[in-house]
């Protein structure tokens, strides 16, 4: 028996709300805006808490459940064939019950099992792995596949930032929130994209996280520790070496020379950043899809957003590759499609 | 043979309100059984732990909540009938209409098509109670009980003209009625058919039987192949499916919850006993339905087993299906019973276990069958190639078959294989539609017979819409398919599903909203389309319009077509790209041709379809070709050739508005031979065009005298004597474009007045240049002829406000205006509130066109919420001395229970009633006749619509009339039948006839206080029901001395 081929039948995304520009986080947080433009590149972000009343409108349960609607009502899907969901966050709305089955409830599906990857930039990919893995092993033949992150909750809106180091600065320009959510199936159905290899590797062994986000509970919630820790200059170093391997080791599982890719799916870390590793990872042929500039750093809603706007494009035949690393403990991961 | 699909389901069983809760309880794995409800009977008075004669042996069974609250306002049923009739076929009634809105269809438009309806049913408690009180036996009480109401009335009420009928073979009651509704189907007898099952206990008639035949367990509940098994617990429910062909259901992208596949129907003959289970005639009836269905018993992947969970019953059923399935002990078929959860139904039995069948295909995943971890090691299921449904069974993907038994106590049995639905009728594809559809916006809107029943419903769907995430689209459109039909008409917009809910739960708590948002039309509407002229225009004029609704895009684009050969440019490039130019003549006019064409049409393809139109000036263009007098590409010609000629002229004219009336400026223009009268927009709104030097020179005098005077901002004196130049050129291309008499009646601004059979032709259009616009004349001769709504199609509000002003009615009167485009912003949002304007005011819309093809798919909103205010039971059976069934010196008349008492209303009704003793006479007859209560009838509710009269009451209330009256005489049905619209219709006519009331004291209905809730006084009838309970419960304590 041949292993079924896994396809993204369709692909649905959630931004809450209106951007949020530069200019208005600059106003509310007192950050310069010209320091925005030039360092991190990105233009536009989309926050699930309210920036004036600091109010939550939208749970992380809420945008995957958005993203997986707009999934599940595309052409060719069906919400009663979904066997399994698998949802990559770092930000679970509570620790318990998990997030998956909040959005399983939200969309009505029950009997089934689900999955939640507790990961950071790779947890997208991660989640495609696993719903692969499940496919080809003949036992499911649709699955629900889901990544998202609500990082405004450590937006402090009270904060006054005017005389915060860059370090501290970037933790409040370069993210936002949002979700993504695709049908997997075992045959082309819908957009036909045929999941053509998935990379998911740990290789941080003995390396300090180049991430941390903690978390509180009764205990030490009174501690004061910074919620969030970023090692930049290990990101913008390791970064877009790990890239350039993630490129040249799919391609080459895949025997597909660089100059038959017709797209190609950075890491979304920001927008200057992502330019900056598109120029290294050097696919000239390959047109670039980003689009971290106008989504902020959402985490692991950025491949479906990728991914949404590839399908504006992408023709019968053609060729992609995505890159993601997450630097929290270096992990490796990336995916190629091709539409068939 | 055909599958037949379930489209519809709607039911209730213990601890379920609803098809929901219901499956969340076997999901659950959960018990709707419990104590007998004090309303039903005296448990205790019945019980006898060791079952001595005349007793049972539990005081547990399944009952239903709330079997006594029937909405007869809404079904027009009156009090009196209510209280009369059979609890079953009220619960029948409201279970049938809900099940008909769950398969996507306003049950109205059922209305006379040969629809059927087959009841299964076997209780017939309530008519033991009544029918045997014969003092009391009335009309009512005939038609209020039978096996054949519980059919009938559905047929009845809902005006289905197919088989309707009642069956009656015990247990298996329903499950044959879904055969005989399969076979109606299959020979064509009917295109929908309804099949319901109902059983509700009053009294303990069937369990002391069950007892006294070793059948009852001690705790009322069935343990289906349970090691405990020890008998039966009595259930109660109401279920009703609506069945089509299932060709039929695909074709109408109908959602199926499953297929049946084949049922087949046999007896036990002359078995081992009359009430014996008889292994061979079920195994027979298994093989005759898996060859009707063309499948193996191996396919089957799990069967609904009758599972009574009584020693015998469980074995018999178990070596049936041994018989069939034995030979697959590795793949054993997966079994269980729904009876463990709700007890045993009896009639309703086979409803129960249909609909668990069919949503256990539809959800793709089979309840546990409740006791069956504790199996009963002794019939051996496995070697019979069974296995019991310990734990949930998720189905794969793919077709599923599944089996359905249900066995009568008689002999006869029943079985149905049933098989999930084909993938695309699960989620059936959007519906087909030539043209693009779609206007960035969603109109919910819902129906109701009243005020408060809105707002129930409101709340209702707004809970649904919040419970879980529901796409906006769909569920919109199914309101605007399935909620429709009822007198109040409400509608609101949204764009997303969570602004929805805000609105629904807005409008159900502020009465002044839920007001704005509702109309209740009358009257057939009259609509007028307004066509606005220059002026109207600006930069990006429904532009966000374009940008969100692809049916208004697709209208403007054709008309951009239409144009571009004669324009040379894209007016809509023009128009999205916010260019100023659109102020030049020359653009101007295709412009304002264009965007009243597209919003012409789009309405039109909305189904707002207008019975008069008028265009201003210019706008006279668009408006020709809705009138179909000129073709979209003549028009477009015309109106491209008359912008360009005219921008060709010299500039130097100008247009002054004065508010004088047009014979005081007569003089004036008469001297000055280059200016014109431009346009007379009312009796004293007036604009004058022409040279510019010449308007300097009439303003200034005017302004000497104190008159208000404005000079419009145009580039030229349109309709004035310096448009003569173009004449000529422009008559040349008229003729070649020709032109109609309009087909829909067109206010001509040229005339001043409706076109009466004279063409739209090339001499119309030249004439239409230099001639005076006659707004004012042709605005009131359309309001004389009574238009219901005066529709805006331009880019901004201006002709509704000047025919407003022209009708000089009070705000809120006259004609609703209804602006599509309000603004520069205006977008789908807008023009979503215009076509709920139209709504509420009596348009019956063509609602996909307003949804976007993927949205156009069903969703199945929750159906709807009845009122659960008014309650009707009778006396609880109690046992009488000695061995009699019912005392004699105790009526069980049924009752009407009114929940809320409110004072009298009576004096607000009746205009003037405190000294009106013959309208008194009248609203107590009605009231008498019908078993309402004061408050509740009043003279401006009809006798058949609203309270629900027939002719045997109509009798009834001229016998009233005649013993309350004095001075009419003998009446005669004939004299009062044509004067019966209304009760205040009935006032009127007796007054005619010279009716005068004797002394009101004097006829003092008192036999009739005691029975009934119908005198006027609602303090007295409190007294009265308070005295009734009082002696009821001295009753009952006598009994229980007694018993």
């Amino acid at each position: 028996m041949t292993t079924p081929t896994t396809c993204l039948a369709s692909v649905g995304t959630a931004l809450p709300g209106d951007p949020v520009d530069n200019a208005t986080l600059a106003k509310v947080l007192g950050i310069n805006e010209d320091w925005m433009e030039v360092f991190i590149g990105t233009r536009t972000r989309y926050f699930a808490r309210d920036l004036g009343t600091g109010e939550v409108r939208w749970s992380l349960a809420d945008l995957c459940a958005q993203a997986a609607e707009k999934a599940l009502a595309a052409p060719d899907t069906d919400p009663a064939e979904i066997e399994f969901i698998v949802l990559g966050t770092a930000t679970p709305d509570t620790l318990m019950p998990a997030t998956v089955n909040q959005v399983a409830d939200q969309l009505g599906l029950d009997q089934l099992p689900t999955f939640q990857l507790q990961s950071g930039c790779a947890g997208a990919v991660q989640a495609l792995d696993v719903a692969r893995s499940m496919i080809a092993s003949g036992r499911f033949r649709t699955g629900l596949v889901m990544g998202g992150d609500v990082c405004s909750k450590h937006l402090d809106l009270q904060r006054d930032l005017s005389a915060a180091a860059p370090g501290d600065l970037v933790n409040h320009v370069l993210f936002g929130d949002g979700a993504g959510a695709a049908v997997l199936t075992d045959e082309p159905r819908g957009q036909r994209l045929a999941l053509r290899h998935v990379l998911n590797r740990f290789t941080g062994l003995g390396r300090e996280p180049g991430q941390i986000i903690e978390w509180f509970g009764l205990a030490d919630r009174h501690d004061d520790r910074q919620a969030l820790i970023e090692d930049y200059k290990a990101i913008e170093e390791s970064v877009p070496v790990m890239a350039v391997e993630i490129l040249w080791e799919i391609l080459g599982e895949l025997d597909w020379g660089a100059e038959q890719l017709d797209y190609l799916l950075p890491p979304q870390l920001s927008g200057r950043m992502t330019r900056r590793i598109t120029e290294e990872l050097d696919v000239p042929t390959a047109r670039d899809i980003s689009c971290v500039a106008d989504t902020g750093n959402n985490g692991n809603a950025l491949p479906f957003l990728q991914i949404e706007k590839l399908l504006e494009r992408m023709s019968c035949g053609e060729r992609a590759l995505a890159v993601a690393v997450e630097s929290s403990k270096w992990i490796k991961a990336g995916f190629a499609l091709e539409k068939i | 043979m055909e599958p037949i699909a379930i489209v519809g389901i709607d039911c209730r069983f213990p601890g379920a309100p609803d098809t929901g809760a219901y499956w969340d309880l076997l999901m659950r794995g959960a018990d709707g059984v419990g104590q007998v409800p004090r309303q039903r009977w005296d448990a205790k008075e019945f019980y006898a732990r060791a079952g001595d004669a005349g007793h049972a042996n539990t005081t547990e069974g399944g009952f239903i909540a709330d079997p006594d609250a029937f909405d007869h306002e809404f079904f027009t049923v009156s009090p009196r009938e209510a209280a009369a009739m059979d609890p079953q076929q009220r619960l029948l009634l409201q279970s049938a209409w809900r099940a008909v809105e769950d398969a996507g269809i306003a049950p109205r438009t059922l209305a006379a098509t040969p629809t059927g309806v087959f009841v299964g049913i076997m209780g017939n408690e309530w008519a033991h109670l009544h029918l045997t009180d014969y003092g009391n036996v009335t009309p009512q009480t005939g038609s209020g009980n039978g096996y054949c109401m519980t059919a009938n009335r559905i047929s009845y009420h809902l005006d289905l003209k197919g088989p309707s009928l009642a069956v009656d073979t015990a247990c298996s009651s329903s499950l044959v009625a879904t055969h005989l509704a399969v076979n109606a189907l299959l020979s064509e007898e009917c295109d929908h058919a309804l099949v319901g099952g109902v059983n509700v206990a009053l009294t303990p008639a069937l369990s002391i039987f069950y007892t006294q035949a070793g059948l009852s367990a001690p705790d009322g509940r069935c343990k289906p192949f349970s090691s405990a098994a020890d008998g039966i617990g009595r259930g109660e429910g109401v279920g009703v499916v609506v069945l089509r062909r299932l060709r039929d259901a695909l074709a109408d992208g109908q959602r199926v919850y499953a297929v049946i596949r084949g049922t087949a129907v046999n007896q036990d003959g002359r078995s081992n006993g009359l009430t014996a289970p008889n292994r061979w005639a079920q195994q027979d009836v298994l093989a005759a339905a898996y060859r009707r269905a063309r499948v193996e018993p191996a396919d089957v992947v799990f069967t609904e087993a009758h599972g009574t969970g009584t020693g015998l019953g469980d074995m018999m059923e178990v070596k049936a299906l041994g018989h069939h399935h034995a030979s697959r002990a590795d793949t054993p078929m997966a079994l269980g019973s729904v009876k463990g959860n709700i007890g045993h139904t009896e009639g309703a039995a086979g409803i129960a276990g249909l609909i668990k069948v069919a949503l256990s295909l539809h959800h793709r995943v089979v309840p546990a069958s409740r006791f069956a971890a504790k199996e009963n090691r002794q019939l051996a299921l496995r070697d019979h190639g069974l296995r019991l449904l310990k734990a949930p069974l998720r189905l794969p993907p793919g077709p599923t078959v599944a089996g359905l038994s249900s066995f009568g106590m008689g002999g006869t049995n029943a079985h149905a294989v049933l098989e999930s639905a084909p993938a695309p009728a699960a989620r059936p594809r959007p519906a087909h539609r030539a043209t693009p559809s779609g206007i960035g916006a969603a109109v919910f809107t819902l129906t109701a017979p009243n005020t408060e029943a809105l707002r129930r419903n409101l709340l209702t769907q707004a809970d649904a819409a919040a419970a879980r995430r529901v796409p906006l689209g769909p569920l919109a459109r199914s309101g605007n398919r399935v909620k429709a039909g009822h007198r109040h008409r409400f509608a609101t917009t949204a764009t997303d599903t969570a602004e929805l809910v805000a609105a629904l739960r807005e409008s159900a708590a502020d009465p002044a909203l839920l007001a704005r948002l509702t109309g209740s039309p009358t009257a057939r509407p009259r609509i007028a389309f307004l066509f606005g002229g220059q002026g109207s225009q600006y930069p990006r004029m429904t532009a966000a319009l374009y940008e969100q609704s692809p049916l208004y895009r697709h209208f403007l684009d054709e008309a951009d077509a239409a144009l571009l050969p004669h324009t040379g440019r894209s007016v809509r490039d023009l128009l999205l790209a916010g260019d100023e130019a659109v102020h030049r003549t020359r653009w101007t006019q295709p412009a304002l041709f264009a965007v009243g064409y597209a919003l012409g049409r789009t309405l039109t393809e909305l189904g707002a379809h207008p019975a008069m139109l008028l265009g201003h000036s210019v706008g006279e263009f668009a408006a020709a070709v809705l009138a179909r007098a000129l073709p979209l590409d003549g028009a477009a010609r015309l109106v491209a050739a008359r912008g360009a000629l005219m921008q060709e002229l010299p500039t130097g004219g100008g247009m002054l508005a004065v508010r004088v009336a047009q014979e005081d400026l007569a003089a004036r223009i008469e001297r000055e031979p280059l200016i014109g009268l431009a346009a007379v927009n009312g009796p004293t709104s007036t604009v004058l065009s022409g040279d510019l030097d010449a308007l300097e020179r009439i303003g200034a005098e005017i302004a000497a005298e104190g008159v208000t005077t404005r000079r419009l901002q145009v580039s030229h004196a349109f309709h004035s004597p310096l448009m003569r130049p173009v004449l000529a050129r422009f008559a040349t291309i008229a003729t070649e474009v020709g032109g109609g008499v309009p087909e829909i009646p067109v206010y001509s601004t040229v005339r001043g007045r409706v076109l009466d059979g004279e063409a739209m032709g090339a001499s119309y259009w030249v004439e239409h240049i230099g001639a005076t616009v006659l707004f004012g004349d042709a605005a009131t001769a359309l309001l004389a002829d009574g238009p219901t709504h005066l529709v805006e199609i331009g880019a901004r509000p201006v002709l509704c406000g000047m025919v407003r002003r022209l009708d000089g009615r009070a705000p809120g009167t006259g004609p609703a205006p209804v602006l599509p485009v309000r603004g520069p912003e205006s977008g789908g949002r807008e023009l979503a509130e215009a076509l709920a304007e139209l709504y509420r005011g009596g348009v019956e819309p063509d609602w996909d066109a307003v949804y976007a093809p993927e949205e156009r798919v069903p969703h199945a909103l929750p159906p709807y919420t009845f009122s659960t205010e008014h309650r009707f039971w009778s006396r609880n059976p109690v046992r009488a001395p000695g061995a009699v069934a019912a005392p004699a010196d105790e009526p069980v008349a049924p009752v009407f229970v009114p929940r809320q008492q409110p004072r009298t209303a009576r004096a607000l009704d009746l205009p003037g009633s405190a000294a009106d003793p013959v309208a008194d006479a009248v609203l107590d007859a009605v009231r008498l006749v019908g078993g309402y209560t004061d408050a509740e009838v009043g003279p401006h509710d009809r006798l058949y619509e609203d309270l629900g009269f027939d002719s045997v009451m109509i009798m009834e209330l001229k016998n009233r009339l005649e013993d309350r009256l004095t001075g009419i005489g003998t009446l005669t049905v004939q004299d009062l039948l044509p004067r019966l619209s209304s009760v205040g219709d009935l006032i009127t006519f007796l007054r005619e006839l010279g009716a005068a009331a004797p002394d009101f004291a004097s006829l003092g209905d008192m036999e009739e206080i005691g029975g009934m809730a119908e005198t006027g006084d609602m303090e007295e009838i409190g007294d009265m029901a308070e005295i009734g309970g009082m002696a009821e419960n001295r009753a009952l304590r006598q009994e229980e001395r007694t018993a």
